[in-house]
């Protein structure tokens, strides 16, 4: 395990942004801090990086504990949600600038430029402004600078949300070819459980300053511990039935399917996206949704029905799932 | 806006090729180019054009330097910041005469209290009101005491533009703040540090009430400025069309300042930010 955080806490005037926070990563791990913005995963990035201190814990890279080491001499190499390139040097000059104060010679410091330029095909951009660049751009030339920083750990703070869905699929085998997988932790934060599902090798699900289930992406899907948990993960959104004696029954629309023994219900709307469609509808339990395959045909009354075993029980009280 | 400044102008022009005193009855004559000639031997236009650029370039330079450390102490975040912020305008808000008047009280030989405190200690009267080679400082001090909460507001305004997190990747970059301040904060601060070297600079060349208060331009003319000499010729010597020439004189040596200025920088390089 080279990066762990044990029982960190971190307050901003009367407010506790983390609790308790405990995480691990081991060597070439990818987890991803996931959860809903102002949750603290910025916060917890911003610890580890040591731009900020935390109020209790420690946080120690392989073992040694790092909380007295100011951030300039921490390595970590981080990208930030604004990217924050420096507006006034241009590519080039931006990735030099760290190569050059951290004492790398000239013809050293030209080859690794050249080389990471070539790697994320940036080599047309090397002379341009931050300011003259697209989103993607931008966004490549802040992994090749947390890249060159030769880092201990990566920290990746929301490093798509600036882009469209059609760039950020592009970008995700990229950033998994490049620093997911090497020898380094990576903490991955993102407000987008697909995202997370898909670079992440385990998920902390994080909820006012807390993380509310860690686990690997099958894990959370499968094995919900609480509602949130159950609700934030997988899309469409788990269905949770009317309660009954104290007992919340969540149902995945994907896991219900058409069956003519079963409950009958009436069509509210229908979505199709190709091969799948989703269908809303009314039944006796409350509204569902349902995922089906998208060349089904569908009547305005219909039947559906599902396995126990799929079912999802959860207390009504604590939202804590119940053992099965 | 072009005809709004450039009417007084254009009449200044004007009348600078014109003689218009009581000679010729308050009426412009024109006199072809008699008032430049004068001009370029006026000894005393030339004396008075030195005086009023020591005066603007050491006090704006002493007020750059001292606002920009305010306006780093400021963008800081600490208890009683705001309280603070608003009584650094403090100087700014008041009226020049007013202040020139309190400085001329506070220099005043022997009652001011920097006369008295340097009669306790034994120094002697100092007369720094009425010593040619040391008056002009106390001018310089009032002004920097005027107009340094100005400029470090300009530029505050200027370092709170600069992203937080770019001083974070700075710093994960393996830089200290020291040289954050180098490579990061002055770069980005150039277009507001040249901004108000501008203003102040053109502001200082004109400088008028604060000299008019606080010497009246003495002693023996040490800290004359161009436009007290300008509105000497007009309203002592009732001489318009040279006062106008005197006036246009010292504009056009500040725009070759300005202009001398704008070069140097251009020619270091250190325009560059300026342009993207
Ligand atoms: N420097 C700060 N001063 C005061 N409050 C802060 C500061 N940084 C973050 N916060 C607060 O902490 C909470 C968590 O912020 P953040 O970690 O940025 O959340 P996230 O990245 O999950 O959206 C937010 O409510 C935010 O307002
Ligand atoms: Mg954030």
């Amino acid at each position: 395990m080279t990066l762990e955080l044990r029982s960190i806490n971190k307050r901003f005037g009367d407010r506790d942004v983390l609790r308790n926070l405990d995480l691990s990563v081991a060597d070439g791990e990818c987890v991803a801090l996931l959860g809903p913005s102002g949750c603290g995963k910025s916060t917890a990035l911003r610890l580890i990086a040591g731009l900020d201190d935390p109020d209790q814990g420690s946080i120690s890279i392989n073992g040694e504990n790092v909380v007295a080491i100011p951030a300039e001499r921490r390595r970590v190499g981080m990208v930030f949600q604004s990217y924050a390139l420096f507006p006034h040097l241009n590519v080039r000059k931006n990735l030099e600038l760290g190569l050059r104060i951290r004492g790398s010679r000239a013809a050293e410091r030209d080859e690794r430029i050249s080389n990471i330029l070539e790697v994320l095909q940036l080599q047309n951009q090397a002379e341009q402004l931050p300011s003259q660049l697209s989103g993607g751009q931008r966004q490549r030339v802040a992994l090749a600078r947390a890249l060159l920083r030769d880092p201990l750990v990566y920290l990746l703070d929301e490093p798509m949300s600036n882009l469209d869905a059609q760039l950020r699929e592009e970008l995700r085998p990229e950033l998994k070819r490049l620093m997911i997988g090497g020898s380094q932790p990576v903490v991955y934060v993102t407000h987008d459980q697909q995202e997370a599902m898909a670079l992440a090798d385990r998920i902390a699900l994080m909820r006012n300053g807390r993380i509310e289930q860690i686990g690997t992406p099958q894990e959370l899907y499968h094995r919900p511990e609480t509602v949130v948990v159950a609700q934030f993960i997988g899309r469409p959104q788990m269905n949770l039935l009317k309660p009954q004696n104290g007992v919340m029954v969540g149902i995945r629309p994907e896991d219900i399917r058409l069956d003519q023994q079963g409950v009958s219900c009436r069509l509210l709307s229908r979505e199709w996206h190709g091969a799948s469609q989703m269908l809303l509808v009314e039944s006796e339990r409350g509204p569902l949704r349902i995922v089906c395959a998208g060349d089904q045909t569908i009547s305005e009354q219909i039947q559906v029905n599902w396995e126990r075993s799929d079912e999802h029980q959860f207390d009504l009280d604590s939202g804590r799932r119940l053992s099965d | 806006m072009a005809l709004i400044f450039g009417w007084p102008l254009l009449r200044y022009a004007w009348l600078s090729g014109h003689a218009d005193s009581v000679l010729t009855g308050l009426v412009p004559v024109a006199n072809g180019g008699a008032n430049w000639l004068r001009l370029l031997s006026d000894q005393r236009f030339w004396v008075d054009a030195l005086q009023t650029a020591r005066f603007g370039v050491v006090s704006v330079g002493i007020e750059l330097i001292l606002a920009m450390a305010i306006a780093l102490l400021l963008d800081q975040r600490w208890r009683g910041r705001g309280a603070v912020r608003a009584l650094t305008l403090m100087p700014w808000a008041l009226p020049t005469t007013m202040m020139a008047l309190g400085w001329r009280w506070i220099f005043n030989t022997p009652y001011g209290p920097i006369e008295q405190l340097a009669g306790s200690l034994g120094a002697g009267p100092l007369n720094l009101l009425s010593a040619p080679s040391l008056t002009w400082l106390v001018t310089v001090l009032a002004d920097v005491w005027k107009t340094t909460p100005f400029i470090a507001l300009i530029l505050l305004a200027g370092l709170q533009t600069i992203p937080d997190d770019l001083y974070g990747a700075f710093r994960l970059e393996g830089g200290t703040s020291v040289q954050a301040l180098r490579r990061i904060t002055l770069p980005l601060l150039t277009p507001y540090i040249l901004l108000s070297l501008l203003f102040r600079l053109a502001q200082a060349f004109g400088v008028f009430d604060l000299i008019q208060v606080l010497t009246g331009g003495g002693p023996a003319g040490s800290t004359e400025s161009l436009a007290l000499y300008a509105y000497l010729n007009a309203m002592r010597f009732l001489d318009f069309g040279y006062s106008a020439t005197v006036m246009l004189g010292g504009f056009v040596l500040l725009m070759a300042l300005i202009g001398l200025g704008a070069l140097i920088l251009r020619l270091s390089g250190l325009i560059r930010p300026l342009q993207t």
